[in-house]
């Protein structure tokens, strides 16, 4: 084929796409056919543009084609005497938003974060299966399996092709802006030598973000990630140095930054403060950003406000990396003092004790508070877990020279391990040990210092979440090495746990706790005890629950349960009789009509949705509710 | 991938119609995001050229004026293709004349 037709198809696609998967979306509401037959007019085109030449308007020309074959389609499946008077109506008028809700549908919260950002790439920036697989660092089958099933799960929950209603939209909206900003920084951690295509994602992210700013013009949050991205991407030339390695942010040269990114990225943060209201997390981050791309020199940098900024920020996202970040700028607005005492208790967070800008940043304070011998031991525990080589080297020169004479833990767990009096399988299990116990302290840590504190505290962070058999025997091993130094007061600070009671008071802390409300609670157990669809459990009216026989009739189905939902079920009816079983919290808006049985006739409150469900069992359990379906390893 | 779009100016006044689709053309681009900045160049210019250690300013206008540039548009794209796209849609709207698209090095 002519190449030259076959990029311009792509061209076209690239800027089209979107709109016509959402106009076939309006026609059909459903993803995996609108999907399919996108795919159809595309082909269409390969086939006839050759030979025809290229149409004058060819978007129009593929949106035309795309739905005369979405009505043949829907004439062929005898839908159409049903479907006829929507077409007639409004299906073949596009709508402004179709964009809009095309991105809702796609990053729809019953789907996990790379899903939505995958499926986001492929319905709404057009990216082929090959593209978001090389992007992504997989491979082709992997992606088309899982937008495969997401298109399933959508179908399973009925999402529809609408805007959120009011209450939902804030929840919804930043479920997109999460994936547009996944997308963003999946490209911009990509580094020189990587495909071109991760970059590419940092620009794909972007526009789709501007898109959205666009369309939703009112929500100061889509403003905020467009700033953000905007002032973030207009470092890309500087944040590199000539030999690849990562140059920091205070050290980058501020004549590479672009500057027509910089001053779009002002506008749009323009637009979110004239919007007022609380600042959300993006606008924060791109305050911070902003503050940032203002000062001329790293030395201007306003460090007190960056300071304030990032304290509003851990209130909205109480992360270990803000946490961090916070405490650099703390020491850089105020003292180093200061900053270390917020960074201390981040060593016992598990999240953090593999990455290396913790011990990194604790160095440079301590070497500025004059604790050199301190500052060195973390400069060299920052470099044994950096992972990039450039960034090794930069740490290690700083680490300077290790403490002379006293050996340290490198050595003697070395030595340890070359044992030759243990069995195979002994060894690896130390060895596992071990590692974990290096990283944590540092190989350079002179055997002095090993004390049962330090010990202790590594053990936290390493297996406090971990089952108590596997901590166990970790505190075995632990309890070998320190006798084989001869020092076992180093392990004096670890107890066994026992292998029972543990795991199960976990679980039952979040079900069966009287601060759980009453509807969520019953929910959770009868999908836990059912195993029944979610959307079957939801979808249960009062009328149709046989309390006696403990079963209810969902469609065709039985949804049947035991003791711990039978017990909750009359507490939460409190004597309704009629409407839906779990009630949405407040009443709908007037103005959007809704089917009778979708409502509470006593008082007027609709039926508890899916998304609304997911996002409460979200926040307290931290998992979905499929989970409680099926959750891992078999507990029920 | 950034192409930098300049476009010859035109000799006949562009008519109410023109500004009005050239305006929804600039709209919905900007709201793809895709066009980064765009504008109308005056006319009239300054020349500056350098020989050797002297450097000679000139004030316009200029004769050639159907070889002057009359405006531009800074778009970011994924391929020439799509620059090319959009130039064609560009064209379509402002009728008979020429434009030319050059790749941006950099970001």
């Amino acid at each position: 084929m002519n190449d030259d037709v076959r990029a311009t198809v792509d061209a076209v696609w690239r800027l089209e796409s979107a709109r016509i998967v959402a106009a076939l979306m309006r026609l059909l509401h459903d993803v995996g056919l609108a999907e399919e037959i996108a795919q159809d007019a595309l082909l269409a085109a390969l086939e006839q543009w050759p030979d025809n030449g290229i149409p004058d308007n060819p978007g129009a020309w593929l949106t035309t084609i795309a739905k005369r074959r979405a009505v043949d389609h829907i004439r062929r499946a005898r839908r159409f005497e049903e479907l006829a008077p929507r077409l007639a109506v409004d299906a073949l008028e596009e709508q402004p938003d179709d964009v809009l809700r095309l991105m809702f549908i796609a990053c729809h919260p019953a789907l996990a974060p790379r899903t939505r950002a995958a499926l986001t790439l492929r319905m709404v920036a057009g990216l082929s299966p090959a593209e978001i697989a090389r992007a992504f660092l997989t491979t082709e089958p992997v992606i088309q399996q899982s937008i495969a099933a997401a298109k399933s799960t959508l179908a399973e929950v009925h999402a529809r092709f609408e805007l959120p209603p009011p209450d939902e939209l804030a929840g919804r909206l930043s479920s997109v802006l999460e994936v547009l900003y996944l997308i963003f920084n999946e490209g911009y951690a990509a580094t020189a030598g990587d495909d071109l295509l991760r970059p590419e994602l940092t620009r794909e992210a972007l526009r789709l973000a501007r898109v959205l700013a666009e369309l939703a013009p009112h929500e100061a949050e889509a403003h905020g990630l467009v700033a953000l991205m905007e002032i973030q991407a207009s470092r890309s030339a500087a944040r590199t140095g000539p030999d690849g390695a990562p140059v920091r942010l205070h050290e980058q040269n501020r004549g590479l930054w672009d500057q027509l990114l910089i001053r779009r990225g002002f506008t749009a943060m323009l637009r979110a403060r004239e919007l007022g209201g609380t600042p959300g997390a993006y606008v924060l981050q791109a305050a911070i950003a902003v503050c940032h791309a203002q000062a001329r020199t790293a030395e201007d940098t306003d460090w007190a406000q960056i300071a304030t900024l990032y304290e509003l920020l851990e209130r909205l996202l109480p992360t270990p990396v803000v946490r961090l970040n916070r405490a650099v700028a703390v020491s850089f607005a105020r003292d180093p003092a200061e900053a270390l005492e917020l960074v201390e208790p981040l060593l016992a967070d598990p999240a953090l004790r593999d990455f290396h800008l913790l011990p990194s940043v604790r160095a440079d304070l301590l070497l500025r508070l004059g604790r050199i011998a301190e500052a060195r031991l973390e400069f060299g525990r920052a470099a044994d877990l950096a992972a990039n080589a450039a960034e090794r080297a930069f740490l290690m020169k700083k680490a300077g020279e290790a403490g002379p004479g006293e050996p340290t833990l490198g050595e003697v767990a070395e030595a340890f391990l070359a044992r030759d009096d243990l069995g195979a399988a002994t060894l690896r299990s130390y060895r596992q040990t071990m590692v974990r116990l290096r990283r944590s302290l540092g190989d350079r840590l002179p055997l002095g210092e090993l004390t049962a504190d330090r010990v202790a505290r590594a053990f936290a962070v390493a297996w406090g979440d971990a089952a108590p058999a596997t901590w166990n025997r970790h505190v075995a091993a632990a309890r070998t090495f320190a006798a084989w130094i001869g020092r076992s007061e180093a392990a004096s600070g670890l107890s066994r746990k026992d292998t029972t009671r543990a795991e199960k008071a976990a679980r039952e802390v979040v079900w069966h706790s009287e601060s759980v409300p009453l509807r969520e609670r019953t929910l959770w157990t009868l999908i836990e005890e059912s195993g029944a669809p979610i959307q079957a459990v939801l979808s249960l009216g009062v009328e149709d629950l046989d309390l006696a026989d403990r079963r209810a009739r969902a469609g065709r189905r039985w949804v049947t349960w035991r003791s711990g939902t039978a017990r909750l079920l009359p507490q939460l009816l409190a004597g309704r009789t009629r409407g839906p079983v779990f009630l949405a919290d407040r009443r709908p808006v007037p103005s959007r009509p809704l089917a009778e049985a979708d409502r509470c006739p006593e008082t007027g409150r609709r039926r508890l949705s899916y998304e609304r469900a997911e996002y409460l069992c979200k926040r307290i359990t931290g998992h979905t509710l499929r989970r409680l379906k099926d959750p891992p390893n078999g507990q029920h | 991938m950034r192409f930098l779009m300049t476009s010859m100016a035109a000799d006949d006044q562009p008519d109410e119609q023109l500004y009005a689709e050239m305006a929804k053309f600039i709209e919905e681009m900007t709201a793809k995001g895709v066009l980064l900045a765009t504008g109308g160049l005056a006319p009239e210019g300054v020349v500056l050229t350098s020989v050797g250690d002297e450097l000679t300013v000139t004030d316009g206008p200029f004769a050639e004026s159907r070889e002057a540039v009359g405006g531009f548009a800074l778009v970011e794209v994924g391929s020439k293709a799509e620059a090319i796209e959009l130039g064609r849609r560009f064209r379509r709207i402002v009728g008979d004349g020429k434009s030319v698209i050059q790749q941006v090095y950099g970001p």
